[in-house]
């Protein structure tokens, strides 16, 4: 099975890190989709269907706050596990991300292994592509 | 220096480097002098009290040699949008790192910004003083630290 991924983040060098982090460990990406801010993003997934957002949070135009908030106030992707990738140091801040719905969080700078393991858990995968172990912020 | 923020500085961008650079650097003390340095990144972490500035300066081989690694690419490959958007995210987890370390949740991260160092901004001999660091014995660049209370911002 492959999945359909949208990369949320302001950053063109970052989106390409995680997405050849994404190829690296192994995990099965159908279509690569890219937004460079929560807007794009929530025109991106107008009539589109992903299987998992990572997002950044600190953004112009839109933040990731916004972001998740819009995509709950318009009811779109409820069942799409989003996990947010920031360099985002306030706890408060990340449990108010996780209470909004957010599968969870990945601090930057981050280890590859750290994606794999997170995606694993949060698309209920086996440890098939996941190669390291510590992850940060999962609310499992 | 600061001597309680010299240390929590050193360590963040280290591992920041290290992490998603692949890069290892060293710490020298003394000033530098703003013409070795040609690309420069900031970002401010800010609270309702003032702005505190993390700001980067770095040599261009070694701002290649960072968008190269991050991105896994030649470094003649490294075009200018490249190593900018690389640099403002090297300040961008530098500034996340500091604020974690620093533990203080009234503060909240900025946006970074990067460009390109103008001839007229290096000339002369002035110096700033701030973390010098280098790379295989070679200088690299510098971070320095900045505060601005909100009725100078």
């Amino acid at each position: 099975m492959s999945y359909n991924v949208l990369i949320v983040d302001d950053s063109k060098s970052m989106r390409k890190v995680i997405r050849k982090t994404l190829q690296m460990s192994g995990f099965k990406v159908g279509e690569f989709l890219e937004a460079s801010n929560g807007q794009e993003a929530l025109d991106l997934l107008d009539g589109r269907w992903v299987d998992l957002i990572l997002s950044d949070i600190h953004m112009p135009v839109m933040d990731g706050f916004t972001f998740i908030q819009s995509l709950r106030d318009k009811d779109l992707c409820k069942d799409t596990p989003i996990v947010f990738v920031t360099t985002e140091a306030s706890e408060i801040r990340l449990k108010q991300l996780l209470a909004l719905g957010a599968s969870g969080y990945i601090r930057k700078p981050f280890r590859p292994e750290e994606i794999g393991t997170m995606l694993s858990r949060v698309m209920g995968e086996t440890d098939e592509f996941a190669v390291g172990t510590s992850t940060e912020g999962c609310d499992f | 220096m600061n001597s309680q923020w010299e240390p929590v500085l050193k360590d963040v961008i280290s591992e920041v480097l290290e992490t998603m650079f692949f890069c290892m650097v060293d710490f020298e003390e003394g000033d530098c002098e703003k013409e070795d340095f040609e690309y420069g990144s900031e970002i401010c972490l800010l609270n309702h009290k003032g702005r505190l500035a993390i700001s980067l300066q770095v040599k261009r081989d070694f701002a290649k040699a960072l968008t190269a690694n991050l991105l896994g690419i030649d470094e003649e490959d490294v075009d200018e949008d490249d190593l900018q958007d690389a640099l403002r995210e090297l300040a961008n987890m530098v500034g996340g790192g500091y604020h974690a370390r620093m533990d203080n949740s009234d503060l909240r991260l900025g946006i970074p910004r990067a460009w390109k160092i103008e001839t007229s901004e290096t000339n002369g001999t002035e110096t700033t003083t701030g973390l010098r660091f280098g790379c295989y014995g070679e200088p690299a660049g510098t971070a320095v630290l900045n505060y601005v209370p909100c009725e100078a911002c």
